[in-house]
C-alpha cells in the first residue's frame, strides 16, 4: 500500500467524518422523534396551607390560627424531596379572665424522600404520615378537610405522633381494567427528636379503587413494637357517585385504648337548579361518629364513650380559599357541649425556581 | 487488491447509511399510502387531542376528587412537580399521572 500524502490523508478524514454523519443523521432524527413530546421538566414548589379558625366548645372560644408550609424539590425524572410544617396556635381565655392566652406548637409532619422505583413501587425514606385509613394521609390539611374538627378516632393507629420515622413501600397500579389496587407498609424507629417524635412501629394500607364508580375501599394495620406492643387495625370507604357532586367518606378503627367510626357527606351545589351562580360555590357537610373506650389510657383519645354529629357549611370563593363553618353537639358521660367553628382557609402555590412560573 | 478494500468499506459505510433513510423513507411511503390527506389528519389529530383530553378529565375527577375539590391549572412545570407529589401522597398510578398531567397543562 502506497503511503498518502498529507493532504489526501486529511481529506480521507473529511470524507469519512461526512459519512458518519451522514450514517448518524437518521437515527438521531428517530431519537428526536421517539422524544416524549409531553415531558415537562419539574420545578421545585412552595405550597402553604393556612387558615384562621375559631372554635366555640361549650361556650369558650378558642382562636387557632394555622399555617402549613410544605415545599417539594423534584430531582431528575424519579426522586422527590418534600416536607410540610406546621405552626398552629390554640387562644383561649383562662378561667376567670377575658385576655386570650395559649401557645404556638410546631411541629415537623413530614421530611422524606420519595424514589419512583417503577410503576409498581416508591421507596419512601425519611419521616413520614403514617398510612393508616385515609384522614391523616389525605385528607388532614386545613384547606381540604370539610370539618375543622379531628375525628375522635384520629389518633387511632397514627400512635401518638401521626408520623413514623424510617422506611416506607408504596404504590398504586392496575389490577385489571378499571381496578386499582393502592399499597402502603412501613417500619418506623422511635424518635426523641424535638419536634420530630415517633413510637417503633410496623404496618400498613392497602386499597382497592373502582375509577368507573369511584369506590375506594382499604384496610389498615399497625402494629406497636414498643410498650405494650398492641395492634390496631380500621378500614376505609370513600364514595363519590359520578353523575352527583356528593362525597361520602367513612373510617372505622379500633386499637387497645378505643374503638369508633365516622362517617361523612359532602354536597356541592353546583347542580342546583335556583341560584345557581351564588349556590355553585357552596358545599353543605354532615358528620356523625361514635367513639367507645378502650382499656388503655391515651392522652390522645377521649376516655368515655362518646357520640358527635356535626353539619358544616363551605363557602368557596375560589378553589384556593374559602369560608367554613359548623355546628356540632357532643354527647359523653362527662357532659354534653355544643362545638362551633368558624373560619377561612387559603391554600398557595409558588415555584421556587425561574421560569417555572410559565 | 489492496486498494478494492477501501471501496469496499465505502461502499458497506454507504449501504449502511443509507438503511435507515431507506427504512424511514419505505414508512413514510407506508404511512402516506395509508393515512388520510392532510386535512383528514388534522382532524384525526384533533379527535385524539380530545380523547386524551377528556380522559384526562375523568381520571382528573376520579383521582384528585377522592380528597378534594378540583384545584385550579398551574403552570406546567409546577403541576409536574404536584403531580408527582400526588403519585407519591395518593397513590396514583403512573397511568393516571401522565393523563392528569397532559389534562393539566393543556
Amino acid at each position: 500500500m502506497l503511503p498518502l500524502s498529507p493532504n489526501s490523508r486529511r481529506s480521507k478524514r473529511r470524507f469519512f467524518a461526512a459519512l458518519l454523519a451522514l450514517f448518524l443523521a437518521p437515527v438521531v432524527h428517530a431519537q428526536s422523534q421517539g422524544q416524549d413530546s409531553e415531558a415537562i421538566s419539574p420545578v421545585p414548589v412552595f405550597t402553604m396551607g393556612t387558615g384562621f379558625i375559631t372554635t366555640f366548645e361549650g361556650g369558650t372560644p378558642h382562636l387557632g390560627p394555622l399555617v402549613a408550609p410544605l415545599i417539594l424539590v423534584p430531582v431528575g425524572q424519579k426522586w422527590l424531596f418534600e416536607t410540610r410544617g406546621t405552626i398552629e396556635a390554640d387562644l383561649a381565655p383562662p378561667p376567670g379572665s377575658d385576655d386570650f392566652k395559649g401557645s404556638a406548637e410546631k411541629s415537623v409532619d413530614y421530611v422524606q424522600l420519595d424514589y419512583i422505583a417503577n410503576r409498581y413501587l416508591t421507596v419512601t425514606a425519611g419521616r413520614y404520615l403514617i398510612p393508616f385509613g385515609i384522614y391523616n394521609e389525605r385528607l388532614y390539611p386545613i384547606w381540604i378537610r370539610n370539618l375543622q374538627t379531628d375525628p375522635l378516632i384520629l389518633p387511632i393507629g397514627g400512635s401518638e405522633y401521626g408520623a413514623g420515622t424510617g422506611a416506607m413501600v408504596r404504590g398504586g397500579f392496575d389490577l385489571a381494567p378499571r381496578v386499582e389496587l393502592n399499597y402502603a407498609a412501613y417500619f418506623s424507629a422511635h424518635s426523641s427528636v424535638s419536634h420530630m417524635e415517633s413510637d417503633r412501629s410496623a404496618g400498613g394500607r392497602a386499597g382497592i379503587f373502582l375509577p368507573g364508580p369511584r369506590i375506594e375501599l382499604g384496610g389498615s394495620f399497625q402494629h406497636l413494637l414498643q410498650e405494650d406492643r398492641t395492634n390496631s387495625f380500621g378500614f376505609h370507604f370513600e364514595w363519590q357517585p359520578p353523575p352527583v357532586p356528593l362525597d361520602i367518606r367513612a373510617e372505622y378503627a379500633r386499637s387497645h385504648d378505643g374503638s369508633g367510626y365516622w362517617i361523612e357527606s359532602a354536597y356541592r351545589l353546583s347542580q342546583s337548579p335556583v341560584w345557581q351562580s351564588a349556590l355553585r360555590h357552596v358545599q353543605v357537610v354532615a358528620r356523625m361518629q361514635q367513639f367507645y373506650a378502650g382499656a388503655g389510657e391515651s392522652d390522645e383519645m377521649a376516655d368515655v364513650d362518646t357520640n358527635q354529629f356535626e353539619f358544616g357549611l363551605n363557602y368557596y370563593f375560589r378553589d384556593d380559599m374559602r369560608f367554613v363553618s359548623s355546628y356540632g353537639r357532643q354527647f359523653s358521660p362527662d357532659g354534653n357541649e355544643n362545638i362551633w367553628t368558624l373560619g377561612l382557609t387559603y391554600r398557595l402555590a409558588l415555584p421556587l425556581w425561574p421560569g417555572g412560573g410559565k | 487488491m489492496t486498494a478494492r478494500r477501501p471501496m469496499l468499506l465505502l461502499a458497506l459505510l454507504l449501504a449502511a447509511s443509507t438503511l435507515p433513510l431507506a427504512g424511514m423513507a419505505a414508512g413514510q411511503g407506508e404511512a402516506n399510502a395509508t393515512n388520510p390527506p392532510p386535512a383528514a389528519s388534522a382532524r384525526v389529530q384533533h379527535e385524539d387531542d380530545e380523547n386524551a383530553r377528556a380522559e384526562g378529565e375523568r381520571r382528573f375527577h376520579a383521582n384528585c376528587g377522592r380528597c378534594h375539590q378540583s384545584p385550579h391549572k398551574l403552570p406546567p412545570r409546577m403541576m409536574a412537580t404536584i403531580v408527582r407529589h400526588m403519585r407519591v401522597r395518593a397513590t396514583i398510578t403512573d397511568e393516571d399521572m401522565r393523563l392528569i398531567l397532559r389534562y393539566m397543562t393543556q
